[in-house]
């Protein structure tokens, strides 16, 4: 979105001005666009009692951007969305420019406003604004929209500035599992500045990429690792127990679901896979009494009922 | 009780005695855990042998001590790490070979505290140290003195095997894992000189980033530490001017510094004897290049004395270039790996403290290549460096790298040399093989005592302060290099071996973005072991690097004076 294209968005665009309590704030833009409905759908934008005077005597780009900081330390995103854009529109050419357009783009980001705001993010970036937040902001916006190729590019720029993002390393890594490009998520997660700070989102993803390219035992590895670093994680527990299943590894994979338990002791799906990894061992009673807790907590997995069914059967009871 | 050292705490007796007591109470009931002994008697002692942890047990991760390392003797008691998913509570048992008694601990577990901070050094552009998830995650023990010198003691002539077992109940054991460690019989036998530096990167008016402002150099101190000692003692501090590289000769006899002197000139090199109380006068200072004899830089860059003291080896940027024709410089706000910094062009220089001249090192002065990072071998009759092909430091229109490691640092992969010093005279360089043409930069060597080996940094572009730095150790004639054992996962480099060849000290990032100092035992094969952290260097926000060993007893210097800064510049450094 060039700059005019921004400038102009509160004339042609689907936002609202709704600053009030101006009664001479007297923008050409504002006025053009003030419908009734606006007002009375959207929040009211009061700007603070020290910033009015400004606002009703000529002001200023930068008058508009302090206003779109204000609005923006108050969480109010759509207000400050308005006053960055009142910012572009008084002076386009403004020396901060790429700044206000960054600050216009995540107002729309944060107001929940995602569409509008790939446009100015992308602006901001074209526009040469260097802030690690604005790759972190535009990545997570285009993950949102499906855009996963853009996103990813993103989330690449914003850890060649700081490898341990672990935000982008989760996005990153998700978005190149779904692409199956598990090599890369090898390359990204298997890092030494990334190792000691693997949380259980980055632990699963790159088990499954060594898992899906043939290296179950790196996989275990990982995840042992990442369930001693992180022993309340059910989808680490999870995910290994599974994985010891797979390799005949009926015990070692019961102790994991054990472990995990006792971290989560109200999770139904750990209680349901310890119940069935209990029945592949021929520990009925334990099995049953595992299968009926996760029923009971609300298990709506229909294979747990079978299974529990099966276990009654082999004790002798009726389900 | 008789079988009780009495070195033991007296706590731990108690439950020494119990151990023997479960221990006896398991034999006669047949539960003996020597029945799991592998058939491997030779290799393992069967003291421990029988505290395999069971494969149906979960494995607890022991992240500190690494199985195989080796202690120095005298060290102060490392703090053990483990994670363990499975435990509320942990046995730890450390056995011995023979017929000592083991130690058996019962511990709830204590989570990683920060170490203080130092309030001078804390800044926008960096921030407080933290625990990664994995430090979080861990559980630490600390063997009191008495206990550490006992498990010292017993560890010489065999491996101690540490045993940390998991229980949830305080009764049944889930998890398990063993680590071995020795505790070597040679002393490490001298001090570490290091550096204790803030990481304060300060970003300047026109967007240009210091590494540290002007008005923050005193804070930099210089220390010297004694591994047997729990804390480090400041020598120098308050310098009112930047004091960089350092070398100490062989004997201990002489110190080398560079020092930035009045005016913030560059080019100072300060050479004096070692004492107790040193004083550095202007009387003391080196102009690299005062007349303009070598060159036009006047700055020595990675100066070494010789193992003698009677010469200094430096770095400068040749005949016709100056300082910003020869140094790739670019500094980041981002204070874990703030400068990237390394020469593209230069020539050795050589100083004669007898007759105060300097002279190109004929051989390793070819304007054709980049020469640099010279040292000297232990009898000072070669002259080991680094060598790549000349270069412009930046190329019209580059794009400025924005982090450690970006593709748009200017790229230079260095090879090592060495060259004959030859009074001077120097002769033709030869490559040094397993150090050179490898796809890597290799640099930073260092012979050690004995003339057997190099050890150098390998890195996959220029050199110092490089995240992806590993230490590899070759023959001195050249050969297979290794990876070495102590590599950690983060920044290996600025080693230094002890006098009696058998340590090394380097610095990394593992734990922590504030550099820390480890140890490393080297044999007479060039084998090392597993990294050894000296705890207490410094403040946990302060990083610790340049550490060199000094060939001195552990109180040889007490105090470092430098004069050679004027008023002016004093009142400006602390203002």
């Amino acid at each position: 979105m060039p700059i005019s294209k921004i400038a102009s968005h509160l004339h042609h665009g689907p936002r609202g001005s709704r600053f009030s309590g101006l009664a001479t704030f007297a923008l050409p833009f504002a006025i053009a666009i003030l419908a009734p409905n606006t007002l009375f759908a959207a929040p009211i934008c009061v700007p603070p009692p020290e910033m009015k005077t400004r606002l009703q005597h000529a002001p200023t780009a930068d008058d508009y951007s302090d206003l779109g900081l204000w609005f923006a330390s108050h969480e109010q995103y759509d207000c400050a969305a308005d006053a960055y854009a009142a910012s572009l529109q008084t002076d386009p050419a403004q020396k901060n420019a790429p700044r206000v357009i960054f600050m216009f783009g995540s107002s729309l980001y944060l107001s929940g406003d995602i569409q509008e705001a790939i446009p100015a993010l992308q602006e901001a970036e074209r526009n040469g604004y260097k802030d690690n937040r604005l790759h972190l902001m535009l990545a997570a916006a285009l993950d949102s929209t499906h855009d996963s190729a853009a996103a990813e590019a993103e989330w690449r720029i914003a850890l060649a500035f700081d490898p341990e993002i672990t935000s982008a390393l989760d996005a990153l890594s998700t978005d190149l599992l779904n692409d199956a490009n598990y090599a890369s998520v090898i390359d990204l997660l298997d890092n030494p500045r990334v190792l000691p700070q693997r949380n259980p989102t980055q632990c699963t993803n790159l088990a499954t990429a060594y898992e899906r390219t043939g290296k179950p035992d790196q996989a275990l590895e990982v995840l042992r690792n990442g369930l001693n670093t992180s022993p309340d994680s059910a989808p680490i527990a999870a995910q290994l127990a599974a994985l010891l299943i797979r390799g005949d590894q009926n015990e070692q994979a019961a102790a994991v679901l054990d472990i995990a338990l006792s971290h989560n002791p109200d999770d139904p799906h750990l209680h349901e896979a310890f119940g069935t990894v209990l029945a592949r061992l021929n520990r009925m009673p334990e099995a049953r009494q595992h299968l009926e807790r996760a029923i009971a907590l609300g298990d709506a997995n229909p294979e747990a009922k079978d299974n529990l069914a099966k276990v009654l059967k082999s004790l002798g009871s009726n389900p | 009780m008789s079988a009780i050292p009495a070195f033991f705490p007296k706590r731990n007796r108690a439950v020494v005695c119990l151990c023997l007591l479960l221990a006896a109470i398991a034999a006669m009931v047949g539960l003996s855990l020597a029945r799991h002994t592998p058939a491997s008697p030779g290799l393992i002692p069967s003291a421990f042998a029988a505290h395999q942890p069971s494969p149906k047990l979960w494995p607890i991760s022991i992240d500190y001590p690494e199985d195989g390392s080796i202690f120095p003797p005298g060290i102060t008691p490392p703090t053990i790490l483990w994670r363990d998913a499975a435990g509320s509570s942990w046995n730890i048992d450390i056995f011995f070979a023979g017929k000592t008694p083991p130690i058996h601990i019962v511990t709830g577990g204590e989570r990683i505290k920060i170490p203080p901070i130092d309030p001078e050094t804390v800044r926008d552009t960096n921030k407080p140290p933290t625990l990664t998830t994995e430090q979080a995650a861990m559980w630490t023990w600390t063997p009191d003195g008495p206990t550490w010198a006992a498990i010292q003691a017993h560890s010489v002539s065999a491996p101690a095997t540490l045993v940390i077992s998991g229980m949830r109940d305080g009764r049944t054991v889930l998890s398990q894992a063993r680590s071995a460690f020795t505790t070597s019989p040679d002393p490490v036998g001298a001090p570490i000189f290091y550096r204790d530096v803030p990481l304060m990167p300060t970003p300047g008016v026109n967007g240009v980033v210091s590494p540290l402002a002007p008005n923050a150099i005193h804070l930099i101190h210089w220390c010297l530490r004694d591994i047997r000692k729990p804390a480090s003692r400041v020598v120098l501090k308050d310098m009112p001017t930047c004091a960089n590289c350092h070398s100490f000769s062989a004997d201990g006899k002489t110190f080398g510094m560079d020092i930035d002197g009045p005016a913030n000139d560059k080019g100072l090199y300060a050479v004096v004897p070692v004492q107790k109380h040193i004083a550095i006068e202007s009387k003391d200072m080196v102009h690299w290049n005062a007349d303009g004899a070598i060159g036009k830089s006047r700055v020595g860059f990675m100066s070494q004395v010789s193992p003698d003291g009677r010469y200094v080896v430096s770095t400068l940027a040749g005949p016709t270039l100056d300082l910003r024709d020869s140094y790739y410089v670019t500094n980041f706000v981002d204070y874990r790996f703030l400068q990237v910094f390394y020469p593209t062009r230069g020539i050795l220089v050589w100083y004669n403290r007898a007759t105060a001249t300097r002279n190109p090192l004929p051989g390793a002065d070819d304007p054709r290549y980049v020469q640099t990072d010279g040292v000297w071998s232990h009898n000072g009759k070669w002259i080991v460096f680094a060598r790549a092909e000349a270069r412009d430091p930046r190329q019209p229109g580059q794009p400025a790298a924005l982090h450690s490691n970006d593709p748009n640092e200017t790229q230079i992969q260095y090879d090592l040399y060495r060259i004959p010093f030859n009074n001077g005279k120097g002769g033709t360089p030869e490559r040094i093989v397993g150090a050179s043409q490898n796809g890597m930069s290799n640099s930073f060597p260092k012979v050690s005592p004995d003339g057997k080996w190099i050890v150098f940094v390998q890195a996959k572009n220029g050199q110092l302060m490089r995240p992806d730095s590993k230490l590899y150790i070759v023959p001195f004639d050249g050969g297979v290099a290794r990876p070495m054992r102590c590599n950690t996962r983060l920044m290996n480099s600025w080693h230094s071996f002890s006098p009696n060849g058998r340590w090394m000290v380097f610095s990394s990032k593992a734990r922590s973005p504030y550099t820390q100092m480890y140890l490393t035992h080297i044999d007479e094969n060039g084998n090392d072991s597993p990294p050894i952290l000296i705890d207490n260097t410094t403040a946990s926000n302060r990083a610790v690097n340049l550490p060199e060993f000094v060939n001195i007893d552990p109180d040889g210097i007490e105090e470092i004076e430098v004069h050679v800064a004027d008023q002016k510049a004093i009142a400006y450094a602390r203002k």
